[in-house]
Formats: structure tokens, C-alpha cells, sequence
């Protein structure tokens, strides 16, 4: 028996990803937090021990309105436009 | 890339698909984060500093986005029962047997549409799924749903993708919520979508089957499987459906689709992201002051999303309190008012932990109040919602949202 498929396809689309830097000497690092409880303690003490261990040059924190809605995309053109890399939250 | 904890890895990874991005690296902490002291958090960010570093520092594994879905065609077994277990073996049942969509069933259900089978109604989040009239007229066959039921079944499809619902968010959250559809109109007498006795139970076909077509369209074309990218701590039983019609000849005011501005002429759904319903007991009030009293108290608790999210929680009156609550010539818009000003919880029943994080969230309601200050359920009087559906007895129902969504409303067409 055949069955018309209940999942359909997906509209998302291939990105590439940008190339990873060999290093975090002088880069600024960005933590965008998602505003669950907790999440700003876990990003920015990861982001305190990486700017220790690899002589990044600083580290920047960026916010959402909320945990349940999405980042703004100017805030993102922010972070792209600010720091070499990003750390983000996903979780409780 | 992302942090996140581990028990949240296939919600991380699916929204890693649905941005293009499969490859990006996903550093994962023991769960949870919330709920525990920093220095135990400062504790499990040491443990993964390397790791963060390596992920940031290195290039990604290559990874190609699956191709699911694309063919419109799948081999499933032919028996009956063996169908059943490859149905959850493939992810796309919800535990009840459903009905195999094979192509004659879902041409048939598709055969009085005036939209052509590959017309994507809506795209679906977190899997941005094409949410096809095919694919939804599939997931109606496997949930029971006739021909008729399916321009009802389209219209809340469309109308869960309207941004303001943010289905999103109602899709992945920890939070019990799930579409609520209400049909107002001439549609639900023709259908017979039933708004009397046991309304938000068991028996009506046409209810069981509208509602679980849509969620069996949000688990399947959307991707919100449970336990992997819906998140629920518990869900809720009208997560297998969730369609009431409103008792619009035993109510004393205007219905729901008449306060949204479409005539008593026009069929509508609205969609609202909604808890299970909670019973208010009221067997003794006759008057509306009273009756407001009894809802105002089930409704103004500490642990509900409305109280510091707000959005917009509906109260499914009875007939017979609806009767009592207009018995002095009060509209619907009057109980409203008289429903929010005693809907109320004072600030010093919240513990400091929840006044701290809810006054980062909404400050004008929770930062810095004077002594004495109370929160409402809802942000303004217009934001609670009131229908009136369910058969005799002295008992009305509080459905509670998940705060951060509006109910909306479309009108049925096709």
C-alpha cells in the first residue's frame, strides 16, 4: 500500500556556514542570552573563561524580548556586524 | 553556535535544520539551567569551555539537510493492524489508530475543494513544513475527517500561521498548550461541531475529528514531535483535539465571531493557544456581582502564564452562569470589566524569586510596585476572552493561554 506522505516537504533552505577562525586572539565574542533564568550566568561565564584561555579581545552580550519570541533581525545584523563569533542558549 | 542543555538537543537540532544550518555545533550542559543556583551553573559552564572553544575554533563536520518528504508517495503496510505500529514507528501518529491516507482517501477529500492538491495553505514552524492541501487533506484522512469537515480543518491551519498566534513558541514550549479551535456560525449546525452538554469532552464526531486533523497537521507538517521538539512537561488531553463549537442560540450576548466584526451570516475559527480547560464550580450565585466573584478567584492565581505574559485567557461560560451574568443588563464587555478589576492577585502572594524574573519581563506590572500593588490576569479588560458553549448545570470553564500569543480569528471559505 502507498500513502500520501503526512510530513510533506520542508521550505528550508541550505545556508553555508562562514568559515571558523583558527584562533579567538583579538576577536570580540557576542552571547546573545535568551532570557530563560540562569541563561545570562551560563553564557557569560563561558564567555569570561574562553576570553581568558584564548586572548579574545572582549566579550558582548545581546538580549530578546523574550524567551518565547525570536531575536530581531536587527539585533542579529548587530551581532554580525560586531563580533567574529556567537554563543547562543536553547533550553531551560 | 548554541549552548543549550541536553534534554533540548532535537528542538536545538531541528531549528538548526529549519535555519539551513544543520552543521552548526551544539555544546550541551547537563539539564536544567532554570530553577538552580548560579554558582551550580558557573559550575557546569567550566566543565564546557573547551569544548565551546574546539567548536568555535575548528571547522564543522559537513552536513547535508535531510531530504524528507520528497516524495508525495510512502510504501506502508497494507494490514491494518501492522499499519498502525509503522505509523508510530514513523513518528506521525498520536496513539489512536488512524485511517491510512492512501491516495483514493485523500483525492475523495479533496474532490469538493476549489484549491488545487499542491497549494501550500501555510508554512508550518519549527520544520517550516509545506503544509499542502495534500499533505493536510493526509493527516484529515488519518484523523477520522470527512470531506465537509476539511474548509474548517484549512481555516485553522491558516489561522495558526498568522505570526500573531506565534505557533513557534505554542509548537516547542515546556508550557501545556495547544490549538483551541472555536467555530462560530452557521457551519457548526451543518457539520453538527457541537457547543452543548459535554462540549469539551467525548462523543461528537465532527469536533474529535476537526481537532485532531489539526494536530496531527502541527505534529507531522510542522515537526513538533513529542518529547523531541515539543517540549511539554506534561501537555494536555486536547492535545489529541481540541474543537468546540459556541452555543450561540443559549447565549444572551453577542458571539465571538459578532465581537471580531463578521456577520451573523459568516462561519469563522479562531485559534487560541490554550491550556486545558479548569471547572468553576458556582451553584448558589444569582447575580452577576456573584458569578463574577466565583470565575475572578479560579481565575487570579500565582502560577499562571496570563498573570505576568499576558495574552488573552478565555472563559467558557455556561449557558446557565451566562444567563445569570446578564440577568441585570450587563454586555458582555460590562461582566469583562467587572471579570479584570477582580481578577487579581496581590504582589505579596509571589514568591521574591518569580516578583524578581516576571519584573524583568513585564516591569510596569512588577518592578518597584508600592506596597499593597496586585496583578491582573490580563493586561486590559479587552484582553479576556468570554464564549459561552456547554449544555445545563452550574459550571462554566477557565481555559488559560500561554500568554505569549493572540488568539486569531479567519473566516471559513472553502
Amino acid at each position: 500500500m502507498h500513502i500520501v506522505d503526512p510530513a510533506s516537504s520542508s521550505a528550508a533552505a541550505a545556508r553555508t556556514l562562514s568559515p571558523r577562525p583558527r584562533s579567538l586572539e583579538g576577536v570580540t565574542i557576542a552571547l546573545l542570552d535568551n532570557s530563560k533564568p540562569n541563561a545570562s550566568v551560563l553564557l557569560e561565564r563561558v564567555g569570561a573563561l574562553l576570553a581568558t584561555r584564548s586572548g579574545a579581545r572582549t566579550v558582548r552580550a545581546w538580549g530578546k524580548p523574550g524567551s518565547s519570541i525570536a531575536a530581531s533581525p536587527a539585533v542579529l545584523e548587530e551581532i554580525a556586524g560586531a563580533a567574529r563569533v556567537a554563543l547562543t542558549a536553547s533550553a531551560d | 553556535m548554541v549552548l543549550g542543555t541536553d534534554e533540548f538537543i532535537p528542538l536545538a537540532r531541528a531549528q538548526l535544520r529549519a535555519k539551513g544550518l544543520p552543521g552548526l555545533p551544539v555544546v550541551t550542559v547537563p539539564h536544567p539551567i532554570g530553577g538552580i543556583p548560579p554558582s551550580v551553573v558557573a559550575v557546569k559552564a567550566e566543565a564546557i569551555v573547551a569544548s565551546v572553544l574546539r567548536a568555535l575554533t575548528s571547522e564543522p563536520d559537513a552536513c547535508a539537510l535531510a531530504t524528507d518528504g520528497a516524495s508525495p508517495l510512502v510504501e506502508a503496510p497494507g494490514d491494518l493492524d501492522d499499519f498502525q505500529s509503522w505509523l508510530m514507528e514513523q513518528g506521525w501518529g498520536d496513539g489512536l489508530p488512524a485511517i491510512p491516507p492512501t491516495r483514493e482517501r485523500v483525492a475523495r477529500l479533496l474532490a469538493g475543494s476549489r484549491r488545487g492538491p499542491d497549494e501550500v495553505a501555510a508554512v508550518l514552524v519549527p520544520r517550516l513544513g509545506r503544509a499542502t492541501l495534500e499533505a493536510i487533506a493526509a493527516n484529515s484522512v488519518m484523523a477520522g475527517a470527512l470531506p465537509e469537515h476539511l474548509p474548517v480543518i484549512l481555516a485553522a491551519v491558516e489561522a495558526v500561521a498568522d505570526p500573531a498566534f506565534n505557533l513557534q513558541a505554542i509548537q516547542t514550549t515546556t508550557h501545556p498548550c495547544s490549538p483551541l479551535v472555536i467555530v462560530n456560525g452557521p457551519i457548526a449546525r451543518r457539520l453538527g461541531i457541537h457547543g452543548g452538554g459535554n462540549v469539551l469532552g467525548q462523543g461528537t464526531r465532527a469536533n474529535a475529528v476537526i481537532g485532531r486533523a489539526l494536530r496531527l497537521v502541527l505534529q507531522n507538517v510542522g515537526g513538533a514531535r513529542p518529547g523531541k521538539e515539543d517540549r511539554a512537561t506534561h501537555g494536555h488531553p486536547g492535545k489529541f483535539s481540541y474543537c468546540m463549537a459556541e452555543n450561540e442560540a443559549n447565549s444572551p450576548w453577542q458571539p465571538l465571531s459578532a465581537e471580531r466584526g463578521f456577520s451573523a451570516e459568516e462561519s469563522t475559527v479562531t485559534v487560541c493557544g490554550s491550556e486545558a480547560p479548569h471547572n468553576i464550580n458556582d451553584h448558589a450565585s444569582t447575580t452577576p456581582e456573584a458569578i463574577v466573584t466565583t470565575v475572578a478567584s479560579v481565575m487570579a492565581t500565582v502560577g499562571s502564564n496570563n498573570i505576568y505574559l499576558g495574552g488573552e485567557p478565555l472563559v467558557v461560560l455556561g449557558p446557565e452562569h451566562a444567563a445569570t451574568a446578564a440577568s441585570s443588563g450587563w454586555s458582555k464587555d460590562e461582566f469583562r470589566r467587572h471579570l479584570w478589576e477582580r481578577s487579581a492577585v496581590p504582589l505579596a502572594h509571589f514568591a521574591p524569586e518569580n516578583i524578581a524574573r516576571f519584573a524583568t519581563i513585564y516591569p510596569e506590572g512588577f518592578k518597584d510596585r508600592p506596597a499593597g500593588s496586585v496583578a491582573h490576569v490580563a493586561r486590559d479588560w479587552r484582553d479576556i476572552m468570554v464564549v459561552v458553549s456547554g449544555g445545563a448545570g452550574k459550571h462554566s470553564a477557565l481555559i488559560p493561554t500561554f500568554g505569549a500569543t493572540r488568539s486569531v480569528i479567519r473566516r471559513i471559505t472553502d
